[in-house]
């Protein structure tokens, strides 16, 4: 397929995947301050997670639910927003719509036009929830007609190589910033609130939010039956092999697709940069342990995971996707 | 004459019928007579339209703009904060033609087109109509769209138009007029089938017993034609790809469309490359030959190191890969000499000349400036006609002499005599017209158009779908049908032989 197409295959993968993070992030954060944890879900976590209190400071003074949904649900200006993600991902596919399925298009465009028709005014009015799952089931509908309609064909794993990298780095962002905040040990400088520390009620309250974020509380259960822990988080979302979300899934999902593009099989040696790239650390996730990892510092290591999807990403555009 | 529907208007209820208050008028009307009575070929439709409310029409109008928003069949109106985006105006109720009807608008655009491709060979070759006299040498050679780079070349099967677009309309006598030829990247086929697949949705009670003919093999026949332009080595599996000028040109949503329907890549000129007179494309695996391209790009675009050279558009290189026969384009290079508007003049002479035949679907009466006595018929009856610019398009470089003011006559009596080449006048025609369902709930009769779509392969074979993109001016009274200037469309229905209604 041409390298521009494949090009757009990957923005859009990412671009909804993008969204539906946002989405999933903004709801669970929403509902939990209702909830009444003072201090422990704040706002700031979502600017954290994102890399962007600079940019969210230029434009507001005060960090509100209305505020913080205005800038990542609606502001064209910010190119994260949920807004800007989905205009880019229906841009990329007005441009490639002859090379998808028919319904794959009109999917990204029937949620593009819905969205100009909502503000935050609108958003909040209602029920928020009922907003944001619109936002999600636009993207299941899309990885749901892509599954049922498209080709298995090279169009199909584009997508996905998009999809899978940006799912990795949601997670580990997510982690990231999560663990900064909930971990009472790391909060230097910061009271402990209400007296309440690691397996407190708050902290388990926190927890469960990260793990409802994406969606992984009722699977983490069947998991992880001793109950809810810092490892047993870490080891639920970024090392198990079967759960969707996890960043070894993803990194696994990756790797394949990227597989199936050059038709190489999964157990022959890379045949070029970015199936060494992502095998390597699929490698290193696949015989990594979560007690080993928070030893080592945690912080350190998801960082270390981001920068390696980042350099996944380039390698990717590099070899494939931008023709010299 | 046919049952009354009640329905109501705020608080009272009343009595109409969706056709009982249209007015044919003085023009010839697709769907009436003028009596008020419908055409006989047209009376089952009519008949499904009366049986239904102005309020359920206007229901069926508002899913049809729906649809056509939901597959992004739309285009921008500017001005707006960021552009916003309309579906393509679509008027509900189709224009239907006859078996017999039809049968006179194929036969006239077969020999119409058949000509003119003779017409192109013969002037990028021995020039044997132009040492004739039988067409001005001079307007050939000075045309805008003549290619000197071009001559001598020789396109696969000498064919140089595959794809044609030819503007009908129809006068007060009810006969069918060419307006003019679109010889170079004509568009609108792809509204053609989306308004048949949407009217086939929206209202599928109006098919009913009228004998519709097809029009979805449209799509078919160009796959089919455009395979076998490839070089003769290359003609197993050739490559064929859609050449667009990318996602910000007019037409943009019909090269994906196009490109979609047909199965074959839709590339831009930044796409491909060619090394030693061979065209290929660039993917994810390498380079891959192209051996067919359906551009969509116009000729000045096309190549930079012979036409623009300030064109991102185009590729480097490619007319002389063409020229060494590596890859076949549709339509060919130069064609444009063919669709000039003082050419047009000349069509029924070239017709005469190639095929010793009449002319079977007349020209428009037409005055080319360029001629003495013409120019100063047209200079004096500035008043009664229509002066149109040689190269313009979309409504554009024209002047509507009755409606317009002195002072735009005195402007437009200038540009003529500075540059008589450049101009052709012709009688204003009263286009014919059709009912359009206008809001709140009735109809009017509107001005209208038809462009059909003919294909014509590499011997010369011509195939046209019966059918065509019938556009309507939506502006009450307005004569100008281009999208660009409020235009919107209609589905065409050619009904069959066979047909009770034909």
């Amino acid at each position: 397929m041409l390298s521009r197409e494949a090009d757009s295959c990957f923005w859009i993968g990412r671009y909804v995947e993008r969204a539906e993070a946002t989405a999933r992030m903004l709801d669970v954060h929403y509902h939990a301050t209702l909830e009444g944890v003072p201090g422990m879900l704040e706002w700031e976590s979502v600017l954290a997670i994102a890399d962007c209190a600079a940019d969210f400071r230029k434009r507001h003074d005060q960090l509100n639910e209305r505020t913080a949904i205005q800038y990542f649900v609606f502001d064209t200006d910010n190119p994260g927003s949920i807004v800007s993600a989905l205009t880019y991902a229906r841009e990329n596919a007005r441009s490639i719509r002859e090379m998808v399925a028919s319904e794959i298009w009109e999917c990204l465009n029937m949620i593009y036009l819905e969205l100009k028709e909502w503000d935050v005014d609108k958003a909040l009015a209602g029920t928020p929830h009922a907003f944001f799952t619109k936002i999600k089931n636009a993207a299941h509908l899309f990885h749901g007609i892509t599954y049922r309609t498209q080709l298995l064909n090279e169009t199909r794993d584009w997508l996905r190589v998009g999809t899978f990298l940006e799912r990795a780095d949601q997670t580990v962002r997510l982690l990231d910033v999560k663990y900064h905040d909930l971990l009472p040990a790391t909060r230097a400088g910061k009271p402990e609130i209400g007296g309440l520390g690691v397996g407190g009620p708050a902290d388990i309250h926190g927890w469960i939010a990260v793990l409802r974020s994406v969606s992984a509380f009722e699977m983490y259960r069947k998991t992880h039956r001793e109950g809810i822990h810092p490892a047993g988080v870490v080891d639920f979302l970024v090392l198990n092999p079967i759960f969707p979300a996890s960043v070894r899934y993803s990194i696994g999902q990756t790797e394949e697709a990227l597989r199936r593009v050059s038709g190489t099989s999964p157990s022959s040696p890379a045949t070029c940069d970015p199936e060494r790239l992502v095998g390597r650390l699929r490698a290193e996730l696949n015989y990594a342990r979560a007690d080993e990892i928070i030893v080592g510092g945690l912080h350190e290591y998801l960082q270390s995971v981001q920068k390696r999807c980042t350099e996944i990403g380039g390698s990717i555009t590099k070899t494939y996707l931008s023709y010299q | 004459m046919w049952p009354k529907i009640r329905y109501c208007v705020g608080k009272w209820a009343v009595n109409v019928s969706l056709l009982e208050t249209y007015e044919p008028g003085i023009f010839y009307d697709e769907l009436m007579l003028p009596s008020g009575k419908p055409r006989a070929h047209s009376r089952a439709l009519a008949e499904h339209l009366d049986a239904m409310s102005p309020t359920e029409f206007a229901q069926r109008a508002r899913l049809a703009e729906t649809l056509m928003m939901q597959q992004g069949i739309t285009f921008n109106v500017y001005g707006a904060e960021g552009g916003v985006e309309r579906a393509f105006p679509f008027d509900l109720v189709p224009r239907v033609l006859t078996a017999g009807e039809w049968e006179t608008i194929e036969k006239g655009l077969t020999q119409r087109l058949t000509a003119l491709n003779l017409f192109l060979w013969d002037i990028y070759h021995e020039q044997k109509i132009l040492k004739d006299g039988v067409v001005p040498r001079a307007l050939v050679m000075g045309a805008v769209h003549f290619r000197r780079e071009f001559m001598g070349a020789d396109p696969p099967g000498g064919v140089y138009v595959h794809i044609c677009g030819t503007d009908l309309i129809r006068d007060t006598d009810g006969k069918f007029y060419v307006l003019e030829d679109n010889l170079r990247t004509p568009s609108g086929v792809s509204y053609m089938l989306e308004n048949r697949a949407i009217l086939a949705r929206v209202m599928p009670q109006l098919f009913q017993d009228m004998g519709v003919r097809p029009i979805a093999d449209y799509t078919s026949h160009l796959l089919h034609n455009l395979r076998a332009l490839a070089p003769a080595h290359r003609s197993d599996d050739p490559t064929v790809v859609l050449l667009t000028p990318g996602v910000y040109n007019s037409a943009y949503y019909e090269h994906s469309y196009l490109a979609q329907q047909l199965g074959i890549p839709l590339v831009e000129g930044r796409d491909l490359i060619v090394e030693e007179n061979i065209v290929s494309m660039k993917t994810t695996h390498g380079l891959k030959r192209v051996d067919v391209i359906y551009r969509r790009v116009d000729d000045d675009f096309l190549d930079p190191l012979i036409f623009r050279p300030d064109s991102q558009l185009g590729v480097a290189g490619l007319v002389n890969a063409y020229r060494a026969g590596n890859v076949a384009l549709a339509n060919s290079i130069g064609t444009g000499v063919a669709d000039d508007k003082v050419i047009y003049a000349y069509v029924p002479e070239i017709i005469k000349y190639y095929l010793d035949q009449e002319v079977i679907l007349p020209n428009v009466e037409t005055y080319p400036a360029f001629e003495d006595k013409h120019r100063e018929y047209i200079l004096d009856n500035l008043d009664k006609l229509v002066v149109k610019a040689a190269n313009e398009s979309g409504g554009y470089g024209m002047l509507m002499g009755p409606q317009a003011s002195l002072s735009e006559r005195e402007v437009f009596a200038e540009l003529v005599k500075a540059n008589p080449r450049n101009y052709i006048a012709q009688p204003l025609i009263h286009l014919s017209r059709a009912p359009a369902f206008v809001e709140p709930g009735h109809f009017e009769g509107r001005h209208i158009d038809l462009r059909p779509f003919a294909l014509c392969d590499r011997d010369l074979r011509v195939t046209i779908v019966p059918g065509g993109l019938t556009r309507v001016a939506l502006r009450k009274g307005s004569y100008v049908v281009n999208s660009s200037q409020g235009g919107g469309s209609k589905d065409t229905w050619v009904l069959g032989k066979e047909s009770r209604n034909a």
